[in-house]
């Protein structure tokens, strides 16, 4: 158990080592630099000496190596470096992201889970015609464009029928209200994709396993059905959904970005796409950090996801 | 920031859109008691009329949608002006430029040039100013916060830089300009941002000002209900000097990118005042929104390469006025701009600084006359020419437009679309190309002079330098009145007649409001909404 322990440590420290490397190097071969985009939105025009003190201000004159090491050294003191436009702290600013994007993301996780985990079930139990209904409206959900069932959830649900706020979000400190209220049209377009695959994967994995002997034994034994799925087949079909859905959690950190932007959520999606136009290393490479975190954390869930749902996991 | 922001500012890394000269500002005491006041303003005597004053008690909860990316700071004198709202409601500025063009008192309340020749300003501040921070106001902070301005280098701070500024009593200001500049008002008013003042607290810390409002102005940014980048809220500051016109007892100022998902959060009520789209115009007036706008700014081509030194037939007049004939402007209007757009070729909208009337027209469509001039020219066959565009508000769709019509004329556009504008301003502020497509925002001639026409401005990168123009605009610095309106006219016609530029329409910036709030008129002078100005219908 302490040997996996410290292997999950190293191997999540690595990560996030390759993370923000590879982030640093990606974001500083990107054209134009931090010292252009602040010059350029204050004065517009600006002189080459100018530019070269901005650049020594910033630190971007430095080699790059350097640079990523003082990044580095803040990290391990604690801090992830400034904003180079406001001056703020970037964990300050990225902490104030981290809730929005959070709630949304985990919200689709648990929404997908749930619903693609009972969907997969009547497919793979049922079969026939309401079998294939839930084939196709799971086939319909990875089909459907999340922007453009972003636009009709909005127009439905927020401004025909005023039941959720078409933009913005509510912090679940305040209100949880008000917070589940805001995060639910997000939610319900990005569980559509989600809910699609965790239903495929569940139906395929709990056919496959209604099919092996051990369950014609249990229902052998005299095990009302219902308990051979719940206690037994579900329990063994689970280790490739829960597989799923944490790299449908991963994936949603991506995903996130447009669908933040239709709602208008303050989300750290946003943040990288802003941080990246101006250049804002600091922020790009806080956002890349806060992301690996969720990796990191998703990939440890899933570990032990693995470890309670499989006893011979346990063992290796 | 780009020409669209008036200032000439490249790239903040697509940062477009909004209003520059967006005000927000609650109007002077004998204002808001409704008394007219005459100031002595700009080389004469301007009338300052009253504003409506605030009939009842404030509304609870002014919500605006702002449609640009969120500001990189609040520090008034670094800050752009399309993001002139997020200081506005915090900073009270020397000189209040209202919605109908009019100046009227600020912190200052009356203010006048000395001697001859706009070199000597005096303003007369207010008494029993306090700022948020409860200090109170004297000549010596504003003295200090111009200097910091200049130090600053923010957008403005050419038009001051190198002028001294001196508290010549306990409220008086006397600014001295090293050259003529017959613009003092206007630049320190709250549309062009550095005009809003500082307390002494900020300017002795400026770190603070980024993400903290330390002003005089109706309103203070209540840092612990704001999320940078997402939403600014503005509560009541208790030291405001004319409670009467706080409308509101909260303010908040919320970022939205994305068009559609503004109508729908002002279709929804989450908001009650927004910068408007283009796309989203036809469906915010079916809805019942307010849809304002007044034209404002100028869409086309900056014939750069006046001297030929990549494209050669630039150098010559008769060319660039070929290529004014080969445009449809109409075409490209309707097509691109319909219902907001209108065919024009000149820079200046109506009503604005320098319009004349009879230039709207000055190049009808006519690719008869264009192959005439070509071939006068010594190009009977045309030419090719080399233009980069952005993608700022169809300005590529636009450049492709004029591929095919100057086609008609041998003209053959090599069009390089760049839709990142950091490597677009790189591209046509750095003379990598003879042509670049424009948007520009109109504001005085002598403040567009160094960004858009003189020898060292940024859409000037081939350094274009003209006599008779220079001495026109030398002449202007030093005029008021009517001798500068007409100067104003004289520098448009010459720019217009050298084809310097191919202007193709002028549209304005739309604004939505909802029934729920009124105030959101602009005008010709003063295109973008005055924040200050929106209070509750009822």
């Amino acid at each position: 158990m302490l040997r996996d322990a410290v292997r999950w440590l190293v191997s999540s420290l690595v990560l996030l080592f390759v993370i923000t490397a590879l982030t640093f190097v990606l974001a500083s071969m990107a054209p134009g630099d931090a010292a252009k985009a602040i010059l350029s939105s204050q004065s517009g025009s600006y002189t080459v000496q100018q530019y070269q003190q901005m650049r020594h201000a910033l630190g971007i004159d430095q080699p790059l190596p350097v640079q990523y090491w003082r990044w580095l050294d803040g990290v391990l003191h604690g801090g992830l470096g400034a904003d180079l436009f406001s001056g703020q702290p970037v964990t300050q600013e990225l902490n104030a992201r981290l809730g929005p994007s959070l709630s949304i993301i985990v919200g689709t996780v648990i929404v997908s889970g749930l619903a693609g985990v009972s969907l997969g079930i009547v497919s793979a139990l049922r079969g026939g015609a309401l079998g294939r209904l839930v084939d196709a409206v799971s086939l319909a959900g990875l089909a459907v464009p999340n922007f453009w069932l972003a636009l009709v959830l909005v127009e439905l649900l927020a401004v025909r029928v005023q039941v959720f706020p078409a933009t913005g979000y509510a912090p679940l400190s305040a209100d949880p209200g008000p917070w589940l209220r805001s995060i639910a049209l997000p939610v319900l377009t990005l569980s559509a994709g989600g809910v699609a695959f965790v239903a495929k994967q569940t139906r395929d994995s709990l056919s496959e396993v209604m099919s092996r002997d051990f369950i014609v034994m249990l229902r052998a034994r005299g095990l009302s059905r219902r308990s051979v799925v719940l206690r037994h087949a579900l329990r063994n079909a689970a280790i490739p959904v829960v597989t799923v859905l944490g790299l449908l959690l991963v994936g949603l950190l991506g995903g996130t970005v447009l669908i933040e932007n239709v709602f208008s959520i303050p989300g750290l999606g946003q943040e990288a796409v802003t941080a990246a136009g101006s250049h804002d290393l600091p922020v790009i490479e806080g956002v890349a950090f806060y992301f690996a975190v969720v990796v990191v954390i998703a990939n440890l869930l899933v570990d032990v996801s693995y470890r309670l749902l499989s006893p011979r996991t346990r063992e290796t | 920031m780009r020409s669209f922001h008036c200032m000439a500012a490249p790239g903040s890394h697509g940062n477009r859109g909004a209003g520059r000269r967006t005000g927000v500002r609650a109007a002077a005491v004998a204002l808001a008691a409704g008394t007219s006041v005459t100031l002595a303003a700009c080389g004469g005597q301007a009338t300052g009329t009253s504003p409506t004053t605030s009939s009842g008690k404030p509304g609870e909860v002014l919500t605006v949608g702002f449609s640009v990316q969120a500001p990189e700071t609040l520090d008034p004198a670094k800050a752009p002006q399309n993001y002139a709202w997020f200081e506005e409601l915090a900073y009270e500025p020397l000189i209040l430029q209202r919605s109908d063009g009019s100046l009227a008192p600020g912190l200052a309340t009356s203010w006048s040039y000395t001697g001859t020749g706009n070199t000597t300003f005096v303003l007369h501040l207010r008494q029993g100013v306090k700022f948020s921070d409860g200090s109170s106001l004297t000549a010596q902070d504003v003295a200090d916060d111009l200097g910091y301005v200049v130090k600053s280098a923010g957008q403005m701070s050419p038009f001051l830089a190198g002028d001294t500024f001196t508290a010549t009593g306990p409220l008086t200001v006397t600014i001295k300009a090293t050259s003529p500049n017959p613009d003092f008002p206007q630049i320190l008013t709250q549309d062009d941002v550095v005009g809003d003042i500082i307390s002494a607290k900020g300017l002795r810390s400026p770190s603070l000002l980024g993400t903290q409002t330390l002003g005089a102005g109706p309103y203070m940014l209540d840092a612990s209900a704001t999320v940078t980048g997402d939403q600014y809220t503005y509560i009541p500051n208790p030291n405001y000097y004319d409670k009467a016109e706080v409308h509101w007892k909260k303010v908040v100022v919320k970022v939205i990118t994305d068009p559609q998902s503004m109508l729908n959060a002002m279709k929804t009520g989450q908001i009650e005042v927004a910068n408007g789209d283009p796309t989203t115009i036809a469906a915010a007036t079916s809805t019942g929104l307010t849809v304002t706008s007044t034209p404002d700014l100028w869409m086309g081509v900056t014939l750069a390469d006046r001297g030929g030194a990549l494209a050669k037939p630039l150098a010559n007049a008769q060319v660039r006025m070929a290529l004014n004939y080969a445009t449809d402007r109409s075409a490209i209007s309707k097509a691109l701009f319909p219902g907001t757009g209108a065919a024009t070729s000149q820079l200046a909208p109506p009503g604005g600084y320098g319009y004349d009337p009879s230039l709207t027209s000055a190049y009808p469509y006519d690719v008869s006359k264009a192959k005439q001039l070509l071939a006068a020219a010594g190009y009977p066959h045309g030419f090719s020419l080399k233009i980069v565009t952005g993608d700022y508000g169809g300005e590529n769709l636009m450049a492709q437009a004029l591929a095919q019509q100057w086609q008609q004329a041998g003209v053959n556009l090599q069009v390089t679309d760049d839709a990142n504008s950091n490597q677009f301003y790189a591209a046509a502020f750095g003379a990598k190309f003879p042509a670049f497509m424009t948007v520009f925002g109109q504001i005085p001639t002598w403040i567009e002079g160094p960004s858009l026409f003189l020898a060292p401005a940024s859409y000037n990168p081939f350094h274009t330098a003209s006599a008779s123009l220079a001495s026109l605009y030398q002449q202007e610095a030093r005029s008021s009145g009517a001798q500068q309106v007409l100067l104003d006219q004289q520098i448009e016609e010459y720019l217009v007649n050298q084809a310097w530029f191919v202007p193709i329409v002028t549209i304005g910036l739309p604004y939505y409001a909802t029934s729920a709030v009124t105030g959101t008129a602009t005008s010709a002078k003063a295109p973008l909404l005055e924040l200050y100005e929106v209070r509750p219908a009822s």
